[in-house]
């Protein structure tokens, strides 16, 4: 009696590890996918996240993905990573030891290099980062990015200064936000080969309030563009309290960041003619009037009840990305998706919403496994961002 | 560079004004109660989003603070009964425990009702002084004169009423106060109510300056616990001048060395103050017998 008590016990034990695991059943496809959907940047996040339900249930509800000559449904699992590189780890972890082989995310530029070495040494799973813009943390093997890299961020200030000739800059940098900081010396360099003074660098982080010192040393040096580097909600702090201080140059900001978080922080007066140098987001799609960006925030809005975020078509973009992938390879072997994915064209995606640009061979990613989306300048015009065509203009 | 000490100088007190404000009633609850109120911070988040919800719905911002400052005085004396009454007695270990709980519980519920995305009152109080000398927001002297009137208010209560008077007696001597009649619950829900309203207002006031989230109340409690101990455990004269010494030093080391030094100065100064003067500026040395 007492060993067949003790049989139960384990066989309801395996039963519950079993159920913990849940390994994906042979017809369908698990993805697994890692955002802030709490904390600071779960507004970032949570958006991000709900791109990719949009995408998994449209495939779902078009009959799957074609793997050979059967149909799989795509299966997906999320994970909270609070946009700290502890968490992140965690639900890495968490999603392995379920069996999930794919994985979209994240969007913390702390998570990404955390989550690097662990996936780049796992032959076993297959990444793309839809959010994060830090550089390095994509290799071209088993991880690729289909977001901007801060790198084309800064393409963007360079075609503006270019453009505006402008003579000297201060910067305001966000010391923990490694992408931006990583590119820091670099963009510093191109803007001095472009005739601009550097006057000064300073530095801040997230839910910093008072900028008040560092203001008032840039603004006695009267740089003609003060450029800030990282959050919205420091940023408009920033861009508040310069111009309190009297600062009549041009502010020019380096961040997503969503109109709808701009206005919680300041209002549209004193934003009125700010420049932003990042790619096209979700929103300058729509205003574009791009019909499947137009689709997408029909779709979204149904669902959702609420309006896209900013990186929204990326989270969605990524899982379409790999569902090509699953195709091209005709298999959901890590190896051969990997593969598929290396050799991908944009147009082997006619559902990418987001403005890529093929690499010179052509393909979607590059040897890195990093995705050409280069920055644009857009100005703050009224209620929201307005994408600028014509720099010269 | 000198050319901007002015200009610095009034930067730093308008940041130390934010620090004073809000450790004011820390160092209440402190001094009295000898309660590490950590949900402090958390009095300081209810308050701003409380005014911040207010008037989105159209209301006075000014009405609207002073209704989240009575909502906030409620939520004061119930976590009190709640998290530190039961604890009477007990370790200073378990008391800073329970504020930690209270203080999570308070942002996690507020991330729930407001969710995390930062957003600024808007402010009642627009535009810039501009003199010879310096700049400064008018919303700033909105904050320095709230300062100013709150420790005249604090001075009038505990120096003018019976209620200040049964206050400042505990504060000397709890074990005395109590064999003179003094009711505890009454002193503990007056400057719980007290504390809490300074915070709540604190928070409405601030929330119209900088960006309000739920975890807003984190960092300027960290400040306002080193406010007290430069300024001394319950005095009120040290929390307003530890306050804007520690906003002043901040600003001076921002603008004159490195912003990336700025936490760091504060912190080497707090450092120095518990080596050199661990009682603070304006604090009395305690025997322990």
């Amino acid at each position: 009696m007492k060993a067949l008590r003790m049989a139960a016990v384990c066989l309801t034990a395996l039963g519950l590890t079993m159920a913990h695991a849940a390994p994906a059943l042979t017809d369908e496809i698990l993805i697994g996918e890692l955002h802030p959907l709490t904390g600071p940047a779960s507004f970032y996040g949570i958006p991000e996240s709900r791109g990719i339900q949009l995408a998994v249930e449209e495939i779902n509800a078009a009959g799957g993905v074609r793997v050979g000559d059967q149909s799989q449904m795509l299966r997906l699992m999320t994970e909270d990573d609070h946009s700290t590189p502890t968490a992140g780890v965690a639900a890495l972890k968490k999603l392995r030891a379920a069996d999930v082989r794919f994985i979209i995310g994240p969007l913390g530029s702390g998570v990404a290099p955390a989550l690097f070495p662990i996936i780049d040494r796992d032959s076993g799973v297959t990444q793309i980062v839809d959010g994060t813009i830090a550089e390095g943390v994509t290799n071209g093997r088993n991880i690729f990015r289909n977001q901007a890299a801060v790198s084309q961020y800064d393409l963007a200030v360079a075609d503006l200064f270019r453009s505006k000739k402008y003579a000297s800059v201060a910067m305001m940098t966000d010391r923990f936000h490694a992408g931006f900081m990583g590119t820091q010396p670099a963009l510093s360099e191109t803007l001095k080969s472009l005739n601009a003074t550097v006057a000064a660098e300073e530095y801040y982080k997230l839910g910093d309030t008072d900028f008040s010192a560092a203001m008032t040393k840039l603004v006695s040096l009267q740089p003609e563009v003060l450029l800030i580097r990282g959050y919205p909600a420091e940023g408009a702090l920033i861009t508040r309290q310069a111009r309190q201080l009297g600062y009549e140059g041009q502010v020019v900001w380096e961040m997503v960041s969503p109109p709808s978080t701009v206005l919680k922080n300041i209002s549209a007066t004193e934003m009125e003619g700010v420049y932003n140098c990042i790619p096209p987001t979700t929103e300058d799609y729509i205003a574009l009037g791009q019909d499947k960006a137009l689709a997408f925030d029909k779709a979204y809005q149904a669902k959702f009840g609420t309006t896209p975020g900013e990186l929204s078509t990326l989270s969605y973009d990524a899982v379409y990305i790999l569902k090509a992938a699953f195709e091209k390879a005709g298999s959901t072997e890590n190896e051969a998706v990997n593969a598929a994915l290396a050799a991908m064209r944009p147009e082997d995606v006619p559902q990418l919403i987001s403005g890529y640009v093929a690499h010179q061979d052509g393909r979607l990613f590059d040897d890195v496994g990093q995705v050409n989306l280069r920055g644009a300048v857009s100005i703050w015009q009224g209620e929201g961002w307005v994408p600028v065509p014509d720099l010269a203009g | 560079m000198l050319d901007l000490f002015l200009q610095q100088t009034v930067n730093g007190l308008a940041l130390g004004s934010t620090y004073a404000l809000v450790a004011l009633g820390l160092t209440l609850i402190f001094g009295v109660l000898l309660i590490p109120n950590f949900a402090h911070g958390e009095f300081y988040m209810v308050g701003a989003f409380l005014t911040y919800a207010l008037v989105m719905a159209g209301l006075n911002f000014w009405l609207a603070m002073a209704l989240g400052a009575l909502a906030v005085i409620a939520l004061g004396c119930l976590i009190d009964l709640v998290a530190f009454r039961p604890l009477r007695g007990a370790p200073p270990l378990s008391l800073m425990i329970s504020a930690l709980a209270a203080s999570i519980i308070l942002q996690q519920t507020a991330t729930l009702i407001w969710t995390s995305e930062a957003r600024t009152i808007p402010t009642p109080v627009t535009g810039v002084l501009r003199t010879p000398f310096f700049i400064v927001t008018w919303m700033q002297v909105v904050v320095m004169a709230s300062l100013i009137l709150s420790v005249a208010a604090i001075w009038a209560i505990l120096n003018r009423t019976r209620l200040g008077l049964a206050i400042r007696a505990t504060a000397q001597n709890h074990d005395a106060a109590l064999l003179m009649g003094i009711s505890m619950v009454q002193v503990r829900l007056a400057t719980f109510a007290i504390g809490a309203a300074l915070g709540a207002i604190a928070g409405a006031l601030l929330g119209a300056t900088f960006p309000i989230y739920p975890t807003m109340g984190v960092n300027p409690v960290l400040k306002a616990f080193v406010v007290l101990v430069l300024g001394g455990i319950g005095s009120l004269r040290g929390a307003v001048l530890g306050g804007l010494f520690l906003g002043l030093v901040e600003v001076m080391v921002a603008g004159y060395l490195s912003t990336e030094l700025q936490d760091i100065g504060a912190f080497t100064l707090l450092v120095l103050v518990l080596l050199i003067r661990p009682q603070g500026f304006f604090g009395t040395a305690q025997v322990e017998r």
